[in-house]
């Protein structure tokens, strides 16, 4: 008997015991579970702990189908080692390139940051919701970023940098634990220089080089004035930072809806199924990882 | 819908005709339980069980199942494919089909389709069958002690005949060739009436209907109950296993002997599992017994009720036996209906 519950492209004239398998374009189109080779074009090392690798999906077709927001990631493949998410540190506007910001953590990132240039590794994604960044046009923005937290906000940054006209005033505010810990210094060095941005960076522990802010990324917030109706807060960083921050940016009057997190955990599938990044009814992979502080505060556990 | 009427008589007849061109899975007694099996002959089969270990979601959904092969010195992948195997599983219960439903909305109709999950599912046909609630069932309370989508027959038991809904027409086509289907004549229908009534009634009454449960999920989400619930787990994640609607699973690439090439693999997880919610550089968001369980209970009796409009759970009774702590959803209504009594004094 010929049975209508065909498989894919495989038509299934099904026998006891007979397999079928799926095979065919339309699966290697819909399966995203398979990573795409991508090479790595350039590995910059940041701190002693964090290396900035650019890659580039190998196969055109797949390349110029990809396109991100800022405060997305990716998933990256060492086939043996296993599958790890990224946020995307590079602008939408770097088209062809992807970098992402990855610290020494554990037995992938270890294994990542042993690569060479030229090297191959698997990506897919990108997966989540980023910043809103076609409503923060015309506002100011007051980003906060501590310690890796700089890696998604970066994107963020490159992306309004592109389009500065675009923007009213940007604030960033970037701590760390010591001066030496400070990632992307040569692009904010020359921001500043620009006068493109207000930039404050600041360490809990300076040495003798440091002539800069020391403290919380919080103690910038008294010296700044913003006008809370026009302005989004991006914040990125350690768990801890989140409630301090978002309640400077509470003091200063910023909507609850205009103050946007980036949440950490790890995205196992990237496909709202796996789990592993739930919090409460939300998953972290496609709900967010961004999140503005309305929606956190109705997420159980989010906090 | 399609009603028709068949004798029991019959049911061989239309078991028969699925394995010509199907591989038939179906209850079978285990030792003292049952379990779905792979039956050759459908004496084998035994229609009127209580309830299996493992829901039929394990033909969805394998414990364990390879998602890719890899070479590892080019990081490349080598094939993607999936081998399905067309199936049918016969005498499913209303509330194991109603979890493959809940299913479908992660799986099947989410943003991302699961490919793995959507070719079994199309090559599965789901025969369901009616029955009786045993003390641990709590379905009623769900709304799950009815199908009413899901499947290709569902066989309601009146007496010695079947009144059979019939919903594709892959399973109208076997069983008009198998069997002697006929229209339902007026004695059928009181027959089904009773039949359906004698079920509704025959709940176990000391289980707590509380039926704003998911209210009560978030308003009591920082009581001392959860502390109370949470240091008896055992982090088993026997629950999960259990569970016909616990979908989580794990990904990790296994090499082989050689090391040169190898497979990614997923397998059941379960967010009871102390490392769940692990992330790089060893933080754990979820590092107490208190948070992990209460957040399993979260998600079936609210979280997921929030984005689907249906609970996560189906009220099949399999945890009230898989979780040697006793931590169920049970003791979770019955903590909501102590509170409240508590409270209005």
């Amino acid at each position: 008997m010929q049975s209508s519950c065909a498989v894919s492209t495989v038509r299934v004239a099904p026998s006891a015991g007979y397999t079928a398998p799926l095979t065919g374009r339309e699966m290697m189109l819909e399966n995203p579970y398979r990573p795409w080779p991508a090479r790595i074009t350039s590995i910059t090392e940041m701190t002693a702990a964090e290396k900035l690798f650019e890659m580039r999906i190998i196969d055109e077709r797949i390349r110029e189908a990809f396109h991100h927001s800022p405060g997305q990631f990716v998933e990256v493949s060492l086939f043996g080692i296993g599958e790890a998410p990224f946020s995307i540190s590079s602008s939408p506007s770097k088209q062809g390139f992807i970098e992402l910001c990855v610290r020494r953590a554990g037995a992938f990132t270890e294994a990542l940051h042993g690569m060479q240039c030229g090297d191959i590794v698997g990506l897919r994604g990108p997966f989540g919701r980023g910043f809103p960044f076609e409503d923060m046009r015309k506002h100011d923005v007051l980003l906060v970023a501590g310690g890796l937290g700089i890696a998604p906000l970066r994107a963020l940054i490159n992306n309004i940098h592109d389009e500065r006209s675009d923007f009213g005033k940007v604030t960033i505010i970037y701590g760390a634990k010591t001066p030496a810990e400070l990632m992307f210094r040569d692009q904010f060095e020359m921001w500043r220089h620009r006068n493109d941005f207000d930039l404050y960076l600041t360490v809990d522990v300076p040495d003798e080089t440091w002539s800069g802010e020391v403290g919380l990324v919080t103690q910038p917030f008294e010296r700044l004035e913003i006008d809370a109706r026009n302005t989004f807060g991006a914040i990125c960083g350690p768990p801890v930072m989140y409630s301090f921050v978002i309640e400077a940016m509470r003091k200063k009057h910023i909507s609850y809806d205009h103050i946007y997190v980036s949440f950490e955990r790890h995205m196992k599938c990237g496909m709202g199924k796996c789990g592993h990044c739930q919090i409460g009814h939300q998953y972290v992979c496609i709900d967010g990882p961004v999140f503005n502080y309305w929606e956190a505060k109705n997420i159980q556990g989010s906090m | 819908m399609l009603y028709r009427v068949i004798e029991a008589a019959e049911i061989p007849l239309l078991v028969r005709a699925f394995m010509e061109s199907y591989e038939v899975v179906a209850p079978v007694k285990r030792g003292r339980t049952h379990t779905f099996d792979v039956v050759e002959d459908p004496a084998r089969i035994d229609l009127d069980y209580e309830t299996t270990v493992i829901s039929p979601k394990k033909y969805f959904l394998p414990s364990k199942e390879t998602l890719l092969t890899f070479d590892v010195a080019g990081n490349e992948v080598t094939d993607y494919t999936a081998e399905v195997t067309p199936r049918v599983v016969f005498g499913a219960h209303a509330c194991d089909i109603n979890a493959i439903n809940r299913l479908d909305l992660v799986f099947k109709e989410g943003p991302y389709a699961d490919p793995y999950y959507v070719a079994r599912r199309n090559a599965t046909l789901i025969v369901g069958i009616s029955c009786m609630p045993n003390e641990n069932c709590f379905c009623h309370l769900w709304d799950s002690d009815e199908a009413r989508f899901g499947y290709d027959l569902f066989l309601q038991n009146i007496g010695d005949k079947y009144l059979v809904s019939i919903s594709s027409v892959e399973a109208a086509n076997i069983l008009e060739a198998s069997c002697n289907p006929q229209v339902a004549t007026d004695e059928d229908r009181i027959a089904f009436r009773k039949a359906t009534r004698r079920r509704q009634e025959s709940f176990n009454r000391d289980i707590p209907d509380i039926q704003e449960v998911a209210m009560l999920m978030d308003a009591f989400h920082k009581d001392p109950f959860w502390e109370e619930l949470g240091e008896r787990c055992l982090g088993c994640t026997a629950c999960s296993a259990a569970c016909p609607t616990c979908y989580c699973f794990d990904i990790y690439d296994v090499l082989d002997p050689g090391g040169k090439t190898g497979r990614r693999e997923r397998a059941w997880d379960s967010c009871t599992a102390p490392q769940f919610a692990l992330v790089a550089g060893g933080h754990n968001f979820r590092g107490s017994r208190r948070g992990r369980v209460r957040h399993r209970m979260y998600h079936k009796l609210n979280g997921f009720l929030a984005n689907h409009d249906h609970m996560l759970c189906v009220g099949c009774g399999r945890c009230v036996v898989s979780c040697k702590a006793r931590i169920n959803p049970i003791e979770v209504l019955g903590f909501f209906k102590e509170k409240g009594a508590h409270d209005a004094e």
